[in-house]
């Protein structure tokens, strides 16, 4: 499904990811753990297509085809959602008219009928049930006074809707109390399937308890320098980065 | 740079027309206030940059413009206002031509006991003491060279009067029709709106102009809130790209009385509206929401003057603009609390989206505090489109175009919001949504 290829991107003139490889095959489960400043963020915002990075050498392909040479929202038509570390608010756009625009783009892009509002509106109150997300949030503006762990809910709730091909989901567990995690990581396994891959970005081995990946990998100043199984992220919990790292230079 | 004598030839010019006022007979009082306008229009100061409300709007080109004041009947175009009627809107409607009430557009029947509504001309025969006792009571009729040419010159306007614990069933909607296809007009509609103790009304005023010519349409508003009694006021400007447009609004308010006014500024070349507030008696409130969309030749210009000289009065002004291309925007937002104005609570915002780099904006909010135990705010902030929030909606599949727009009608949201009446809400948006459309797609 996502092949990566040495990958390079540099953030004005410094370099971040330095001939990054990954493969996710379809319906697998990848997390990609690694310390601060590693370039997990990097990396999925450069699958997401946002501005500012530049891509300096490699390849990403995504069922074959040059992901990096589309826009942001032909690659959200593609199939790719990102599910943001910090999702921002926006003020006057109201939540359920944000997600039917985003819906009905994405359909019209591909050709498919767009969805009336009652059969909106039965879906996304199906869907928010999964993430037991209030109601009253899908009435107000996009993340306008969430609290961090509605943000979230909020973004897995798009993630539910859309459908994607392939989700990345950026540190989707951080700042979430032991509920509030719970629940997420229940409504991303309610999403898993033979269709769906899922890349997940996290410090903390505590989601992968919740979230059973199919594959770890540790990224270390723009590379993934070692990948295994969940034993690999449990070793990790155990001993931190630093041995990694200390291996790596070695 | 305008001189004394440019200003003052370009008064005596129009004033040559002074004869062409008020059709019929015209009684003492009003004479006398045309009159006392006319002595001092010619030796008012020049409106230039050392007068600090002047500072930011000049009206030099203005003042090259030679104007004609449109009096007669020769000068109401024959209109067809279908198309500019909104959809499913029930309302008193008096719509003026070029400056002149035509009774044949207008809709003013069944009026409930105790409202008097129609043109000034019309209530000046028909109940001239009415008139006396409100004209010129909350304006400063001499304030500046317009206010005063509007004195000296009147002869037309809405006169609208609401009894005693009257609650009018559906909104008054006055449409100012404008078309000028050869001579520059000027129009001077001078409106006075009196709202009696515990009368409840919703006034719609709406600008719209047609026609290649410019035109100046310089309007006059008195506006007194009885006590307990509340108005809700919705302006919508939409003159044509040529048009010059100055609204003057007088405001006074009693106890309790509540006054909630929402200021749609879309279109104009040269466009600038003032708000005078002034609390009579304690336990009343103001809020003023605005915004404005300006790009290539235009200039949006609002001037809020609140005066808190009683206690315990609230007062918020909200004004938000969206500028593209070569667009200038002028916000003037002064809110004053006298000494013995205690428990005042004041909050004063205005926000400037900037599409482009080449737009303009000088933005100058204020507060002056006498008192010492109040409640008072005030912000402004310029800025762009947050490329995050650009971003977010990308990645969700909503193209940059249609985010942009997005974003922008988000930003305009909460003014648009406060319009209680959906037929107007609806247009408006339309209005902001077509603009935006038209800008942000030339922009690429």
């Amino acid at each position: 499904m996502l092949s990566i290829r040495n990958l390079h991107v540099a953030i004005e003139d410094k370099t971040i990811l330095r001939g990054l490889n990954l493969d996710v095959g379809s319906g697998e489960v990848h997390a990609i753990m690694g310390p601060n400043g590693s370039g997990k963020s990097t990396l999925s915002h450069v699958l997401a297509g946002r501005e500012g990075y530049q891509v300096t050498a490699g390849e990403v392909l995504f069922e074959g085809q040059d992901l990096l040479a589309l826009e942001p929202e032909q690659r959200a038509h593609q199939g790719i959602f990102l599910g943001m570390q910090y999702p921002v608010e926006l003020p006057g756009v109201n939540n359920m008219m944000f997600m039917r625009e985003s819906l009905n783009a994405i359909h019209r892009a591909r050709g498919e009928a767009e969805l009336d509002a009652v059969e909106f509106m039965q879906r996304v109150r199906e869907k928010a049930r999964l993430v037991e997300l209030d109601e009253q949030l899908l009435k107000r503006n996009v993340n306008a006074g969430f609290s961090g762990g509605e943000k979230k809910r909020n973004e897995i709730l798009q993630m539910a809707m859309l459908e994607p091909r392939l989700a990345i989901l950026d540190e989707t567990d951080s700042g979430l109390d032991i509920d509030a995690l719970r629940i997420i990581a229940g409504g991303v396994n309610e999403l898993r399937s033979p269709e769906r891959s899922i890349i997940l970005i996290t410090h903390y081995q505590r989601l992968l308890d919740y979230i059973q990946p199919d594959a770890v990998h540790v990224l270390v100043d723009g590379r993934i320098v070692r990948s295994g199984d969940k034993q690999l992220a449990l070793e990790l919990e155990e001993k931190g980065y630093g041995w990694i790292e200390q291996e790596v230079a070695a | 740079m305008i001189t004394a004598g440019q200003q003052r030839s370009w008064v005596q010019q129009l004033m040559t027309h002074a004869d062409a006022g008020l059709p019929g007979k015209s009684p003492g009082w009003l004479s006398h206030a045309r009159e006392a306008a006319r002595q001092v229009v010619a030796e008012l100061p020049v409106l230039d940059r050392k007068q600090e409300a002047w500072r930011y709007t000049s009206i030099e080109a203005l003042l090259k413009q030679r104007f004609r004041p449109a009096s007669d009947a020769a000068d109401m175009p024959a209109l067809d206002i279908s198309d500019c009627l909104l959809p499913e809107f029930d309302s008193y409607r008096l719509v003026f031509a070029n400056g002149r009430f035509d009774p044949r557009l207008s809709s003013i029947e069944d009026l409930p006991d105790g409202v008097s509504l129609g043109s000034l001309c019309a209530v000046l025969t028909t109940d001239p003491e009415l008139l006396a006792t409100w004209f010129g009571q909350t304006a400063n009729h001499t304030e500046h060279v317009f206010t005063a040419l509007n004195t000296a010159l009147v002869n037309d306007g809405v006169f609208v009067h609401v009894g005693n614990q009257v609650e009018l069933d559906r909104p008054i909607e006055v449409i100012y029709f404008s078309q000028t296809d050869e001579d520059p007009l000027l129009m001077q509609p001078r409106n006075l709106v009196v709202l009696d103790a515990g009368a409840k009304a919703t006034l719609v005023e709406r600008f719209i102009g047609f026609g290649p010519s410019p035109y100046f349409h310089n309007n006059l508003t008195e506006i007194s809130i009885g006590k307990g009694a509340s108005l809700n006021h919705y302006r919508v400007q939409d003159e044509s790209r040529s048009a010059y447009h100055l609204s003057s609004l007088y405001l006074s308010q009693q106890t309790k009385s509540s006054y909630q006014g929402t200021t749609l500024a879309f279109g104009g070349a040269w466009a600038r509206t003032d708000y005078n507030t002034s609390f009579k008696q304690e336990g009343a409130a103001c809020e003023l929401n605005g915004l404005y969309t300006v790009g290539d030749q235009q200039l949006a210009d609002f001037h809020v003057n609140v005066k808190h000289s009683v206690p315990g009065c609230v007062s918020r002004e909200q004004f938000k603009g969206v500028l593209y291309g070569k667009g200038r925007a002028v916000f003037d937002g002064r809110i004053l609390v006298d000494k013995q104005a205690q428990h005042s609570d004041a909050q004063l915002s205005n926000d400037n989206l900037m599409l482009t780099r080449n737009a303009e904006v000088d933005t100058k909010p204020q507060l002056e505090i006498y008192a010492d135990d109040v409640k008072c705010s005030h912000g402004t902030t310029v800025g762009q489109l947050d490329p995050q929030q650009v971003f977010y909606l990308r990645s969700r599949g909503i193209d940059e175009t249609a985010a942009r727009k997005m974003l922008c009608l988000g930003f305009a949201a909460e003014v648009l919001d406060s319009i209680e009446v959906p037929a107007l809400r609806d247009a408006a948006t339309r209005t902001l949504s077509d603009t935006l459309n038209a800008t942000i797609e030339a922009r690429g």
